[in-house]
């Protein structure tokens, strides 16, 4: 493959970026070329620092700079509820509602065979080993004893398909498996929705 | 309900129109080509937001233009709401009241329109998907939140297909969540659309046998393209949700090695149709060209008459040039329907101004290279102080009054 020039190929790379279409990725890399070189820089350090420095969490797969993140490290909240949300977006969301108080799974995604994403694409392993027990090197402060899930993925297809097949898992472990109530307005992605209607959907959830 | 402005820039050749249109009846004339139809997709889109023909944003923007807007204030029950689309040529955004739209659900309802147009003709002839367009664009007329379930089943069967087709076709854990969704969705569409028909049958039938002739039945059946042979007792099944579920998950369950060797859903009301038979006969097989156009004329003014007597509105009715596709009877039978049996408001265009046998209660447009000019009603023929008759007299009469003028 013949390599573009150094114009071209940030036009490209910046193109992949959502919602940049050809045109915004030419303006900007035009913007960071005619700016001082500091800027470009610091740029490239944020990029590589961001995939260098932040990684899932051990056990929950929220973002995190340590080995595990500060709401499964955070003694106070309740060891024997997880909700299980689609993204680290929706997973704040629900953390700024301020009801809930157990901690998260996160998937990164929802199964959908259009896009070719089946479960294995999912975190859905790690949430397995999680239920099953503690984990070797984890520390014993943060010790949990999962009793009941709550699936928060949106209320979409998407959503409600991701649902279903975790509940067709989940159940059959002897988990209370419930799905946040449908407070939440179909067709909303939950980092849209107010605090109100989300907070009242975790009140109201119900059991699957 | 009541369109008392449209503003439209960019739409198509439509560069800027403003329109105050007339609360009964607004006639758009004008050879082809020059934007009458635009004109009415602009107000379907505007209660639909998808068109009625097949469609790009792109193309639905001007010619060397980014964007187009289209806007309307609409009133119904005294209340005045002003709904309006920007379509770019990466999506649309819908405002109502100039608040963005964040679902839809909120929005459908606001506009209510029923299209009748050249391709509606060929309805009942036409493959299976046109007549379940037709009972589920009435069913959304009705009752808007089902635009919001069909749309919900459509992703489901696209997903389903994807599934059956892709590599973990054989993931029986994951098949069996679209298998449920495919049937929870799945009912809950076939009893709608069998709940609409009944509902809607005895105002069908009689307005076929006031069009056509007394002593013909027109009958119109739920057809499911996905069960073995008919059903012993259809009333009973296709009424009850959980009967139709059931029948769903046997049909699943005895397809299911077909449909992974054809990597598609056989399964599901996206196979349905409805059937139609005059006196018993079936309709497509054994009906008349003129038969054929007077059940589907009573199909589309049953479909009206529906919406007013259940639910209590007149819907906007859009008439892309039937008149040139009816014959004289059903032309004539057509306009004293809406002159005498129907309230709301209508937008008609036509290549002949003739073939529109209204002379009261109306607004004329000229139509030329997409712009729209308001005719004075004095130079309008049909529309300056004749008897109220005229409309009812021969066609053959109307075009002489024209001359006597
Ligand atoms: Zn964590």
């Amino acid at each position: 493959m013949k390599t573009a020039d150094p114009i071209t190929d940030l036009i490209n790379n910046l193109s992949k970026l959502p919602g940049i279409g050809e045109r915004t990725a030419s303006r900007l890399a035009f913007f960071i070329l005619n700016q001082p070189e500091e800027l470009a820089k610091n740029l490239a350090e944020s990029l590589t620092n961001v995939k260098d420095k932040i990684g899932l969490c051990k056990r929950c797969c929220n973002l995190t700079e340590g080995d595990y993140c500060s709401i499964c490290m955070n003694v106070k909240r309740d060891r024997d509820k997880i909700c299980v949300v689609e993204s680290a977006p929706d997973l704040r969301a629900i953390e700024n509602t301020g009801e809930f108080r157990g901690t998260y799974h996160v998937l990164h995604g929802l199964i959908s065979p259009l896009e070719g994403i089946g479960p294995d694409d999912l975190r859905i392993a790690e949430l397995l080993r999680r239920l099953q027990g503690a984990q070797e090197d984890e520390p014993p402060e943060i010790a949990e004893d999962i009793t009941e899930v709550i699936l928060a993925t949106s209320p979409s297809v998407d959503g409600e398909a991701t649902s279903l097949y975790l509940t067709r898992l989940l159940k059959p472990m002897g988990i209370k498996v419930s799905r946040i109530a449908s407070g939440v307005p179909i067709g909303s992605d939950l980092e849209y929705t107010d605090r109100m209607t989300l907070s009242r959907a975790l009140l109201e959830r119900r059991e699957l | 309900m009541l369109v008392k402005a449209l503003r439209l820039r960019h739409f198509r050749n439509l560069s800027s129109i403003d329109l105050k249109p007339h609360p009964r009846f607004n006639i758009f004339s004008g050879a082809n080509g020059q934007g009458k139809t635009n004109l009415l997709e602009a107000l379907y889109l505007l209660s639909a937001v998808k068109s009625f023909r097949p469609q790009t944003n792109a193309e639905l923007i001007e010619f060397d233009q980014s964007q187009a807007s289209l806007e309307a204030h609409v009133e119904r029950g005294g209340q005045e709401r002003i709904v309006k689309i920007e379509i770019g040529e990466r999506g649309k955004k819908v405002y109502l009241n100039n608040n963005k739209v964040k679902q839809l659900s909120s929005f459908f309802g606001t506009l209510n329109v029923v299209m009748f147009g050249p391709e509606d003709i060929s309805l009942m002839k036409g493959s299976p998907s046109n007549r379940r367009r037709f009972i589920d664009r009435a069913i959304f007329n009705a009752q808007p939140a089902y635009a919001t379930e069909s749309m919900h089943y459509d992703e489901v069967l696209k997903q389903r297909n994807a599934l059956l087709k892709g590599p973990h076709n054989s993931d029986r854990k994951l098949l069996a969540v679209y298998d449920e969704q495919l049937i929870q969705y799945g009912a809950s569409i076939v009893q709608r659309r069998y709940n609409y028909l009944q509902e809607f049958k005895p105002t069908f039938e009689k307005t076929f046998q006031d069009i056509f002739d007394a002593s013909f039945e027109a009958e119109l059946t739920y057809e499911l393209g996905w069960h073995s042979g008919p059903l012993n007792d259809p009333d009973a099944v296709l009424s009850d949700r959980i009967k139709i579920e059931q029948l769903l998950a046997d049909a699943l369950e005895r397809t299911s090695g077909e449909e992974r060797d054809r990597g598609h859903t056989l399964v599901g009301p996206h196979r349905d149709d409805l059937g139609a038979t005059l006196n018993g006969r079936e309709l497509k097989a054994f009906a008349s060209q003129g038969q054929h156009r007077a059940f589907v004329l009573a199909m589309k003014i049953a479909e009206i008459s529906h919406l007013e007597e259940r639910y209590n509105f007149a819907p906007i009715l859009l008439l892309d040039d039937v008149s040139s596709e009816l014959d004289r009877d059903r032309n004539r039978y057509l306009f004293d329907f809406l002159c005498d049996r129907m309230e709301g408001q209508v937008f008609i265009t036509t290549t002949h101004r003739d073939y529109i046998l209204l002379d009261h209660d109306l607004a004329v447009f000229h139509v030329k290279h997409g712009e729209i000019e308001a005719q004075d009603p004095e130079t309008d023929a049909f529309a300056t102080p004749h008897s109220p008759q005229t409309y009812s007299q021969p066609l053959e009469n109307s075009s002489s009054a024209k001359q006597e003028e």
